[in-house]
């Protein structure tokens, strides 16, 4: 894959590049600030971006805004977002859009380097991939608390293991459960939250997240 | 009839207050007219015959205008509704010193009865309100005083004319009463305006009082910031720093292993890494409990915004045109409103939250709502009263309405230019 990789700390940005590259994929551009990020994704048109959130010159949320704004030009542009903290709030703006192609992790999940690039990989196909922290967050806020509690504890995993990003598939390994299993709780799941079910997982994690974000 | 009834009612109260304010006033006249007539009686034969009623002046005035003058704001109160603010300097606590001497505020005296006492004398003779009582003691008489008298006065003088024979002097009577009952529910009314104007503290009292206030404060914020830093400290120290240590450890042994024995190298490796996930985890919610990342990205809206989607309750927010405010105003708001969402969820068991923020020509305006049990009130060192001091710092107000079964309401307010 050709990646972008935006990132203002030295040590980090040199750490990705070589993880990328030690799992054979190709870093075609790096960058260090807002703009200089925004005019690389414009210019190589990645198969998917690593952006960190807070970057100069501001340091602020400069390389979410980049990220914004590049999607904005490029529909579904695959991005994934590392950042010290989640917020929420940073969540329903990359999901605002429903082009999928979109990641939000904790820095430290670089950490398991097979995940990352399994999520990264998701990302880059379109697929939607979020951190366990942010599925949590989600999850736990009060407007989803009401909509969720008719919900059973299982199907209540199974929601958050989807929202990940996963599989029916992967959802069963993890579950030890069989696939048409799982296919059983999300049948039943989405009539009880009301959402039209169909097989495209990207388009079942947007679903199920636009839903827990809408007040 | 009624209006009869009401109006001999008016004239009555009017009459029995022109005289208490009439006689308040001329207490201290009084007391000036006895020693003049004093000094006239001793006069022509002593040459020191001034002094005694010059003493007998000094101290029945200063003996007696602190009186006076909260005769006439505690009435004033009464009687028209106006608090007239007395600003009167108070006492500092009187503590025993290690010596065994007692500390008043002023001086160090052997025992605590003398520093009572010393204190007093000179909260008394120090305090400019003592200067603005005496003002305001002679000037009195001259003022609402003399029209408070008027109605009394006037009917002393007639029920004396009238008991003459001359039909003249009848005539003057009746007219002089008639005027007195007329004059009667008005009379005493200049006492407020005069209080007003002249009884309240003066600007240089207002000042004083503030830069106490400010004092008082400062002291406040700066034992509040030593603990939050050695909170700070604590934090990293007991977590990051010794999360950190065995992080350290735990390469060490691993890199001794590798050749040994791989698969414990491996594992203590895996430790390691989880550790390293921990403290990175902790260090993120110390982060946020000091300035919490999406306010400095994004401004106070956004960051309540997101704190009400991490909320347990369903919160929404509604806010005016935002204006960005001085990094540490917008730090206490967020923090007030973190809080009281807290509150609402814990205390108060509320389902719903509203919090609204509106920026105005004088200053932003931050209301929180929760349809909670209600009850909530303020306690000494309690979150509540905690709140009220930390926006006191920015002259910020709070306003909670809490009625028992609920709802909730706290207004915030922080002026700015």
């Amino acid at each position: 894959m050709r990646i972008v990789v935006a990132e203002d700390l030295y040590l980090l940005r040199d750490g990705m590049v070589r993880l990328l590259e030690a799992y054979g994929h190709q870093v075609v551009a790096t960058s260090t600030t807002g703009p200089e990020t925004l005019d690389a994704l414009r210019r190589w048109r990645p198969d998917v971006a690593v952006v960190d959130v807070r970057m100069p010159p501001t340091q602020t949320d400069e390389g979410l805004r980049a990220a914004l704004a590049a999607r904005g030009e490029l529909p579904g542009l695959p991005v994934l977002i590392l950042s010290q903290y989640v917020e929420q709030l940073y969540a329903r703006e990359l999901l605002a859009d429903g082009a999928g192609g979109i990641g939000y992790f904790l820095k430290e999940s670089v950490f398991d380097a097979d995940q990352f690039i399994d999520a990264l990989e998701r990302v880059a196909a379109g697929g939607t991939a979020m951190d366990p922290a942010v599925i949590a967050k989600l999850l736990g806020s009060g407007t989803s608390h009401r909509r969720l509690g008719q919900l059973t504890e299982r199907e209540h995993s199974v929601l958050a293991l989807m929202a990940e990003g996963l599989s029916n598939q992967a959802i069963g390994r993890k579950l030890f459960l069989s696939e048409s299993a799982i296919s059983k709780y999300t049948t039943s799941m989405f009539g009880k939250l009301g959402i039209t079910d169909d097989d495209h997982s990207n388009r079942r994690v947007l679903a199920v997240l636009t839903y827990l974000n809408t007040p | 009839m009624r209006q009869l009834g009401s109006w001999v009612a008016r004239v009555g109260v009017g009459f029995v207050r022109s005289c208490v304010v009439g006689s308040l006033s001329m207490l201290v006249p009084l007391v000036w007219a006895g020693a003049v007539a004093l000094g006239i009686r001793w006069g022509a034969a002593n040459p020191w015959s001034w002094l005694a009623p010059l003493v007998l002046v000094c101290t029945g005035t200063l003996a007696l205008c602190r009186t006076v003058c909260r005769a006439v704001r505690f009435l004033v109160g009464k009687w028209t509704d106006t608090a007239v603010p007395a600003g009167y300097r108070q006492a500092p606590a009187v503590s025993q010193l290690s010596t065994g001497h007692w500390w008043n505020g002023f001086s160090y005296e052997r025992t605590r009865r003398d520093a009572l006492r010393d204190q007093k004398w000179r909260l008394w003779w120090y305090d400019p309100a003592t200067w603005r009582d005496l003002r305001f003691t002679a000037l009195l008489p001259f003022t609402a005083g003399a029209l408070a008298c008027f109605p009394p006065a006037a009917v002393a003088a007639g029920l004396l004319t009238l008991a003459r024979p001359e039909p003249a002097a009848r005539l003057v009577g009746i007219l002089a009463l008639a005027a007195a009952l007329a004059t009667a529910p008005y009379a005493w009314r200049a006492v407020r305006p005069v209080a007003v104007r002249f009884l309240r503290p003066s600007p240089a009292m207002v000042l004083a009082d503030r830069v106490e206030e400010l004092t008082a404060q400062r002291a406040d914020v700066t034992v509040a910031q030593a603990a939050e830093i050695r909170r700070i400290e604590r934090d990293l120290h007991d977590g990051a720093q010794a999360r950190l240590v065995g992080l350290g450890l735990s390469l060490a042994t691993a890199e001794r292993l590798m050749e040994t024995d791989p698969g414990r190298a491996r594992a203590l490796m895996r430790d390691a890494r989880a550790g390293a996930a921990t403290s990175l985890s902790e260090l993120r919610e110390l982060v946020r409990g000091i300035n919490p990342p999406v306010l400095s990205d994004r401004g106070l809206v956004d960051a309540v915004r997101a704190l009400a989607l991490d909320s347990p309750l369903e919160t929404t927010v509604s806010a005016g045109a935002e204006v960005r405010l001085e990094v540490p105003v917008e730090s206490a708001l967020y923090f007030a409103v973190a809080e009281l969402l807290t509150n609402a969820a814990k205390h108060a068991h509320a389902t719903r939250a509203a919090v609204s923020l509106v920026w105005g020509g004088t200053g932003v305006v931050v209301a929180v709502e929760d349809d909670g049990r209600g009850g909530a009130a303020e306690r000494d060192g309690g979150g509540l009263a905690g709140l009220r001091r930390r926006l006191s710092v920015f002259d910020g107000t709070l306003e909670i309405t809490s009625p028992v079964g609920g709802p909730t309401r706290v207004r915030m307010m922080v002026p700015c230019e």
